[in-house]
């Protein structure tokens, strides 16, 4: 499903954000990227939805060679994708329904059908009855899980999620992991960059693991 | 699906018209008073323009003829002013018939005439010119042709009211034009940066936009639209705040003016020239906000 070939990635010499990453997660996995923070977890994940690119190497994404793929029509990528930034990128000035439903409108689903796919995702992160409030208004916590149900609502085939229990507590944290398993039972990809060891202990299937750049090992559990 | 889109992006642009309100007031005066400057000039211009063409209806080129010339010679001087292209009719006034309108016109002067032994007044072609070919440039060859004529004794053509007229109407449409342009080119840049800076109010959303798969298109729409009302709205502003002046200005000022009152008038504007004023707002608006645009949808 996602193959990267020889990966490097410099933001400013001399320094390499990523050292020849050569990794293969296939479909349905649920994998871990871990590693101390400027390990290049985020690099790694910016580079797979094609936020940034890399210096060297390539990347095929569902058959596809991200790379040659133009600018004008990055999209086609996005759209197989659900992403959870680790600060959230939530809108503030709109309401949680809104912020859930914006992929849906890109994709020009009718009013009716966004209502009842917002709605299911906002049921599946428990949050259905805070639908019409402001982010500002909600706890960090459900700030998270409305991230997650905009990453969801969609039926991605790739959820990728950057530190997404990151400041949460032990047990809104393994909440939270719960759904993306919930998510991947589904038939969804889920690759999630995480440094917290708990979790990977407990619910992790196929961990990375990355130091100053490099990938050190790769684990199946 | 294209309905569904349809539906977003009008409402989407209203919102965001809503949510910078004060920003968006902002750049439709700034519109709105550069349009106005211009409508001013154009309807300025418009009552020169149209007095000049009322003074061009009336004007009448004389053609003096000498005396005693026999009939062939006055039939070749008629078929020579005909062939003019200028030409828009042509009276033949004979010398009893012009002393006969100079007494209506002067009755007083009646027992003069009287006093006379001969008829002094010659006998003329009187001609009018067509009203859209008249400009010194066309009429001066043509008359100078018909001086050379023989049996044409003088030429009686008062031009000049006309041409000042029109000269000014030119330079009063000119001046709009040029002060217009500036301030139009200014209120583009002023549209540009408000609606740039609207962009970077949203910089996040335009961001998480492109994450989720929205495409460029998708993203720019509902800022374009934004431009383009934001300017045609200006546009109908200006119109509004002309009509104004329009109704206004007789009333406070048209006294004062007394004889320039008819120079110094405003005129509506034709319906094109209106639908010029507004879709040129809407152009800025949507060139402004495209200029704005285009750094934040590189990538």
């Amino acid at each position: 499903m996602i193959e990267l070939y020889h990966i490097w990635k410099q933001y400013q010499k001399p320094d390499w954000a990523l050292k020849d990453i050569t990794l293969n997660v296939n479909q349905g996995d649920f994998c871990f990227v871990t590693g101390p923070s400027g390990s290049g977890k985020t690099t790694l994940l910016k580079i797979i939805f094609r936020q940034i690119f890399p210096t060297h190497g390539q990347i095929i994404v569902d058959g596809r060679n991200i790379l040659r793929i133009s600018d004008h029509k990055i999209f086609s990528l996005r759209r197989t994708m659900g992403i959870v930034f680790q600060d959230f990128r939530l809108l503030f000035h709109k309401r949680v329904f809104d912020n859930v439903a914006v992929v849906l409108q890109v994709l020009g689903f009718s009013r009716k059908e966004v209502r009842r796919r917002v709605f299911n995702a906002l049921r599946m992160v428990n949050l259905n009855h805070k639908m019409w409030e402001y982010p500002s208004h909600l706890s960090y916590g459900e700030q998270q899980r409305v991230a997650i149900a905009r990453a969801v609502v969609n039926n991605p085939k790739i959820i990728l999620a950057d530190e997404p229990t990151g400041n949460l507590d032990t047990e809104l944290a393994f909440e939270i992991m719960s759904l993306f398993t919930e998510i991947n039972k589904k038939g969804a990809t889920v690759i999630i960059c995480t440094h917290d060891r708990e979790l990977i202990r407990h619910f992790g299937k196929k961990i990375f693991f990355l130091y100053k750049g490099k990938l050190l090992r790769e684990e199946t559990i | 699906m294209i309905f569904q889109k349809i539906k977003y992006f009008q409402r989407e642009t209203l919102n965001n018209l809503w949510q910078f309100r004060a920003r968006n007031i902002f750049s439709v005066t700034i519109i709105c008073l550069s349009f106005l400057i211009v409508g001013i000039f154009v309807s300025l211009s418009n009552n020169l323009q149209y007095t000049a063409q009322q003074l061009s209806k009336d004007m009448v080129v004389v053609f003096f003829l000498e005396k005693n010339m026999d009939e062939s010679d006055r039939a070749t001087i008629e078929q020579e002013i005909k062939k003019s292209s200028l030409v828009k009719g042509i009276k033949y006034i004979s010398s009893d018939q012009a002393m006969q309108n100079f007494l209506n016109k002067f009755p007083e002067l009646k027992e003069i005439v009287d006093n006379l032994n001969t008829n002094p007044f010659p006998t003329s072609f009187e001609v009018t010119l067509s009203e859209k070919d008249f400009s010194y440039t066309e009429t001066q060859p043509f008359l100078n042709k018909m001086k050379e004529m023989k049996g044409i004794e003088d030429i009686q053509f008062n031009k000049d009211w006309v041409e000042k007229m029109q000269s000014l109407s030119r330079l009063a449409r000119a001046v709009g034009f040029f002060l217009g342009g500036i301030l139009v080119l200014a209120s583009f840049f002023i549209v540009s940066n408000v609606i740039k800076l609207n962009v970077l109010a949203r910089k996040d959303e335009i961001e998480i936009l492109r994450l989720v798969g929205g495409t460029n298109t998708f993203i720019r729409v509902p800022f374009l639209a934004e431009g383009i009302l934001l300017g045609a709205l200006g546009g109908i502003l200006s119109l509004l705040f002309l009509f104004i002046v329009i109704r206004l200005f007789p009333v406070y000022l048209g006294a004062s003016l007394g004889i320039l009152s008819e120079l110094i008038n405003f005129r509506y504007l034709s319906l094109s020239q209106s639908i010029a004023i507004i879709s040129s707002g809407a152009v800025i608006g949507f060139f402004g906000s495209m200029s704005s645009l285009a750094k934040f949808l590189k990538t």
